[in-house]
């Protein structure tokens, strides 16, 4: 039943981005989302869907596991571009009118790009977690927010609790998994009646598989505990993390690219009008 | 997939004998087909259980036995090869998955981790709840089940089950899925984690059910004096394949074949063993200390040993 969930499994392979250092991709992944809300123009996002095509080449990550995370979210996605087709008010005529209902050009391309944007965005962060595994990721969230450490902020509670709540996804949907076979084999059905007698079909999951939660949390600060861990004090790392010649690369690449985007939906908008020479 | 459907078209009707509870026929399974984490769990598995049979399947683990018994209500629907459970074809789309359900009961390893009801009573008939039996009917075999896993109905019916004891959390569990009275009764592992009395108390139950209620039993053990004690016939698991199909005397006679795919031979297979290998025979059914005891006196009484 959550056998599709990919987005944020690790898709193992010998490439590019796969060997670069997570820091970096963290990083550039941020960039990169960040950079997705200044594209304005469709000429902009066929610069980025090449970018992307390049970086997902250069994974080795087959396109369909990819395009899966974008699976997962699509009603939120439709929904999104929907309600911005109905709710953007143009200048000119309606396009469409009836009842209170108003569509303008404006909304459709708003609502298309909106949709286009998301969609990278979700893609964009699904490279990074098809790419980096859980630990390395994790090691680099604590390693990038050591500076933090100057105003006693946590930062290697923050990344444990991180670590732990990663590790424990793929467990507790082997649970969940196994809890909906126990309660199938006794009859249970969850795929047919009204949305009240399906939401009720959940509480003989959702029980189990809290109680389950407590009994692993518990077990798991005992096992923690009874092996003398005491936070980030004294503690080494098995695998430093190092920065290469391809960090180095891609973060040139992608630095001059995003900065371009910068530059030049930055001075459009500082300029007003000649945005509109894009659409 | 589409070669053994369309296989199944043209092959002649099949009958299944009538006294078999499950018959498999070159079964294949793969996990993640076409992924980097494709795994192929069961490799051309032919086997047959007679109805009433006590089967042990054993293996190491990710021998594919879970995958296996998982197949026989079921819960993972049957790629490629044939299967019949009780008559019923799994490769068949229309599969009424609840009849099926019903007659084949499932108790998973841990049990008592799908407990979720406020009270026993309303755990153990969830399953009753599910295939439609009416409320009074529905008390009465769960009052039944209860006392048959040995807990005392008019105590524990109005109690939690979280408030209990792991042992007494096991036996809901399990009344829970023979409540519904089920002709086959898989278990994984149904021992895993108990002291060795509850060990031998739920062995004893699940003999009883065999013995007196002829409810044919498929359950996967890594202990190998359970299996040896209680199983007329073992199915030994290796590589999603079947490696050995025999009787418990007969299969622990091969005791370095037995090691090898890491299983112990039992205790008293080994001392009968020994025995043999001295020339005295026992009788076959010296499956407990008790029993070989008995075996063992008789014999000096007779002869001069």
């Amino acid at each position: 039943m959550f056998r599709d969930v990919t987005f944020g499994q690790y898709y193992p392979a010998d490439s590019f981005v796969h060997k670069m250092d997570a820091r970096i991709k963290l990083v550039l992944s941020l960039l990169f989302m960040v950079g997705i809300f200044f594209v304005v123009s469709y000429v902009g996002f066929a610069v980025i869907t090449l970018y992307l095509l390049v970086v997902i080449a250069l994974a080795r990550v087959p396109l369909k596991s990819v395009l899966k995370s974008v699976k997962g979210i699509i009603f939120l996605l439709l929904l999104t571009a929907i309600i911005n087709v109905f709710f953007t008010k143009g200048a000119g005529e309606p396009l469409l009118s009836w009842w209170k209902i108003e569509i303008y050009t404006e909304g459709l391309i708003f609502a298309s790009k909106m949709l286009l944007r998301l969609t990278y965005l979700v893609i964009g962060s699904s490279i990074l977690t098809l790419t980096t595994t859980p630990v390395d990721l994790t090691h680099a969230v604590e390693s990038l927010l050591k500076p933090l450490r100057v105003i006693k902020f946590p930062v290697h509670e923050f990344a444990l609790i991180m670590s732990l709540t990663l590790s424990f996804i793929p467990s507790l949907m082997e649970e969940t998994d196994r809890i909906i076979r126990a309660q199938k084999a006794r009859g249970a059905d969850f795929d047919t009646g009204g949305l009240v007698k399906r939401a009720k079909a959940f509480v003989p999951i959702l029980i189990p598989l809290l109680v389950g939660g407590f009994r692993r949390a518990d077990e798991l600060a005992n096992a923690m505990n009874s092996r003398c861990y005491e936070g980030a004090t004294k503690r080494t790392r098995m695998r430093k993390m190092r920065l290469g010649w391809r960090d180095a690369v891609a973060s040139v690449i992608v630095v001059v690219l995003f900065a371009a985007i910068f530059t030049v939906y930055g001075m459009q908008s500082a300029w007003g009008g000649i945005i509109w020479l894009y659409y | 997939m589409s070669k053994s459907r369309s296989n199944k078209v043209t092959a002649p009707s099949f009958t299944v004998p009538d006294n078999c509870a499950i018959y498999c026929k070159d079964v294949n399974f793969v996990y993640n087909p076409k992924t980097p984490f494709q795994k192929q769990a069961l490799n051309n598995v032919s086997l047959t259980v007679n109805k009433g049979e006590f089967v042990a399947v054993v293996g190491h683990t990710g021998s594919g036995k879970t995958t296996f018994v998982q197949h026989l209500n079921a819960l993972i629907r049957l790629q490629s090869g044939r299967m019949y459970v009780l008559g019923r074809d799994l490769g068949d789309k229309k599969l009424d998955l609840k009849a099926l359900r019903g007659e084949v009961g499932m108790v998973f390893q841990y049990p008592e981790y799908q407990l979720f009801a406020d009270t026993v009573l309303q755990d153990v008939s969830f399953g009753l709840k599910n295939f439609g039996v009416d409320k009074d009917k529905r008390v009465q075999l769960a009052r039944d089940a209860i006392q048959l896993v040995g807990l005392d109905f008019d105590k524990v019916k109005d109690k939690s089950p979280f408030d209990m004891s792991g042992g007494e959390k096991r036996r809901v569990a399990l009344a829970g899925v023979l409540a519904m009275n089920p002709s086959i009764l898989v278990m994984d592992e149904p021992t895993a984690g108990l002291d060795p009395r509850g060990k031998s108390e739920i062995l004893s139950l699940v003999a009883q059910l065999n013995r007196e209620r002829n409810v044919t039993v498929v359950m996967v053990s890594h202990d190998m004096n359970e299996v040896y004690e209680n199983a007329d016939r073992v199915i030994v698991f290796a590589d999603g394949a079947v490696a050995y199909d025999d009787t418990p005397r007969n299969l622990f006679r091969f005791e370095t074949q037995i090691e090898e795919m890491n299983l112990e031979v039992p205790a008293m297979a080994q001392f009968a063993n020994v025995l043999e290998a001295n020339g005295i025979t026992l009788p076959d059914n010296c499956k407990t200390v008790r029993q070989m005891y008995d075996a063992v006196t008789a014999l000096r009484g007779k002869a001069d040993v």
